[in-house]
């Protein structure tokens, strides 16, 4: 039982990570990205390789897999962002679909639709971080030390400048606001920081696959932002608690047939969104009239 | 003669495409609202026409009917219920546009509840290729779903020219005010934008359900596949939108020349990254579109 517990508490961490890092774009800046679990991937890929390879612990393996990630996010970012919001939704949804099929045929690297295998244990400074619970103190630390980064960030003149470009984007170019760039930045630092869980993912499963990285679970960390609440700084965290802790409580529901856990959770997160949309848009974490969910017109 | 072949594909392929990105653009053309439930659509079309027809053997005209009904009856559903609601209280992009992708979760994963998670096709011989010329296969079915999209996209220009209803359409687009000192409900043209643009997927919803066959997850793949045509085409334009998804039928066969296909996503990525990249207001589209 106490390993079950170490284990899901990973899970949530590495998965409020992302959900936190999303929200930085999704509630702050006001991006939609359909293609966070390929940064997730991008990290856990890099991450997996770096320590296969080349033996390096978990601050190398993690830098690594910021590096690409941020990388990749930057030639989907630079051109997409330039142009309407709803471009860079049609590129990210391209560029899920693309990295997928990257992961899923670049054999040598990422060992296809098999995985990588054989993930050694996580080293930190010479520390051997092969026991769940260290490995849970790591997450919780990265989570920490993410959570305070955004915070800062959002409290800092960039974060206010997003603010600004997600409420009125002509308003803040007037003002002299370079919102391209802006915009560009905040990707990829979301993009960065999601490489993050990547490696913790890499590291805790000793094991990585395609799987791991598909539209399905985009689509979940959306979820986890919109049910928690955009744009709160604790909305994501709650939200990846509340949906990771949902297909437990589903199979305490008698006479429900096991494979359908996985679709009926879609559908309660896809009724979530489209309830909360219409009734509380701030979400459940979220103030009842947050300052940037403008009022009627 | 691999060339004229996967041209030939190309075509049947982009003329389904068209179908699909012209009800998207129609939908966001007109309401501005950027409607991603639309492959929903498709796929409940889909599904009902392979339900009834296959499973039910209900005749052809019976079943396309039940078909598009039941897609328009969903995008009736959307305008009402949930986007009608939700532009009550605030109008920005991503409420809606978040309200519209739950919405196509639940859509999926109920068919994959109730009709199975398989690839599920109807056979009919129309499918059935022929050797016109030496190493040159055609189906009637290519053929049938060419002129379909034509005959469709010329009833659609139709309606949009010089019927009423067409007419406020495309003056909703341009001001919704002035549609209102007109005397007209801009809410009724809004209903009928989704009911018209969602039933004009089921004729490419069929073909598919004929030819590639139908998943659960067929409405994220028409999604990105109407997205892109929509952006390539110039948004607002349906023209436009035919002219992309027909390019990126194109493309995508044409690409299995060198490439395997699991790379076909890929393709239509490609494709829509280089408009972005070269011309982002799309082939049709006002420079101003841009921004």
């Amino acid at each position: 039982m106490f390993t079950y517990i170490v284990n899901l508490a990973i899970l949530i961490g590495i998965n409020a990570i992302l959900a936190v890092t999303l929200n930085f774009i999704l509630g702050y800046a006001g991006i939609f990205s359909l293609a966070h679990a390929i940064f997730f991937g991008i990290g856990a890929y890099t991450a997996a390789v770096a320590a296969m390879k080349f033996g390096a612990d978990f601050a190398v393996a993690t830098a690594a897999g910021m590096v690409v990630s941020g990388v990749v996010s930057l030639a989907l970012a630079l051109p997409a962002l330039r142009v309407r919001g709803e471009y860079f939704v049609a590129a990210s949804l391209g560029l899920q679909m693309l990295a997928l099929t990257v992961f899923s045929e670049w054999k040598s690297i990422t060992g296809g639709l098999g995985g990588l295998i054989g993930i050694p244990p996580a080293r930190l400074f010479g520390f051997d971080l092969s026991d769940p619970v260290l490995l849970l103190a790591l997450t919780l630390a990265c989570l920490a030390i993410i959570l305070l980064i955004i915070r800062a960030l959002v409290r800092s003149s960039f974060g206010r400048s997003l603010k600004a470009i997600r409420d009125d984007e002509t308003a803040a170019s007037a003002l002299g606001k370079n919102v391209a760039l802006l915009k560009t930045l905040a990707v990829m630092v979301s993009s960065s920081f999601a490489a993050v869980a990547g490696s913790l993912f890499s590291f805790y499963l000793s094991f990585i696959n395609v799987e791991s990285f598909v539209l399905e679970v985009s689509v979940q960390i959306i979820a986890m932002v919109i049910i928690g609440g955009t744009a709160t700084l604790l909305g994501p965290v709650i939200g990846a608690v509340i949906v990771l802790l949902l297909p437990a409580l589903l199979t305490y529901i008698p006479y429900l047939p096991p494979t359908e856990i996985g679709s009926i959770q879609q559908m309660i997160y896809g009724l979530a969104m489209v309830l909360l949309m219409i009734f509380r848009p701030s979400g459940l974490w979220g103030y009842g009239s947050d300052s940037d969910k403008q009022a009627a017109p | 003669m691999v060339f004229l072949q996967l041209f030939l594909n190309g075509l049947q392929l982009g003329a389904i495409y068209a179908l699909t990105a012209v009800g998207f653009s129609l939908i966001f053309g007109s309401t501005k609202i950027f409607h991603v439930a639309h492959g929903s659509a498709f796929a409940i079309g889909g599904y009902i026409y392979w339900w009834l027809a296959s499973k039910l053997s209900v005749p052809w005209p019976v079943a396309t009917l039940a078909a598009v009904i039941a897609a328009a009856a969903f995008g009736l559903f959307m305008e009402r219920l949930i986007y009608r609601p939700i532009q009550r209280s605030e109008a920005s992009f991503f409420t809606v546009f978040i309200a519209a992708f739950g919405a196509s979760l639940v859509i999926q994963n109920l068919i994959g509840t109730v009709f199975g998670r398989g690839m599920e096709t109807v056979t009919t011989p129309l499918s059935r290729s022929v050797e016109i010329m030496d190493g040159l296969f055609v189906a009637p079915i290519s053929a049938i779903s060419i002129g379909v999209a034509i005959l469709v996209f010329v009833a659609l220009s139709y309606f949009l020219e010089r019927t009423h209803v067409g007419i406020a359409m495309r003056a909703l687009s341009q001001n919704p005010d002035l549609v209102r000192v007109f005397g007209l409900d801009p809410g009724r043209v809004a209903q009928w934008a989704f009911v018209i643009g969602s039933a004009v997927v089921v004729p490419g919803a069929i073909f598919t359900a004929m030819t590639a066959g139908l998943n659960p997850a067929i409405g994220t793949h028409v999604m990105l596949v109407s997205l892109a045509a929509t952006i390539v085409g110039g948004i607002g334009s349906v023209r436009g939108a035919a002219a992309g998804g027909m390019l990126l039928g194109l493309a995508e066969n044409l690409a299995y020349w060198k490439l395997d296909p699991q790379w076909s996503e890929a393709v239509t990525f490609v494709v829509l990254f280089a408009f972005i990249i070269f011309r982002p207001s799309g082939f049709f589209g006002s420079p101003s579109t841009a921004k």
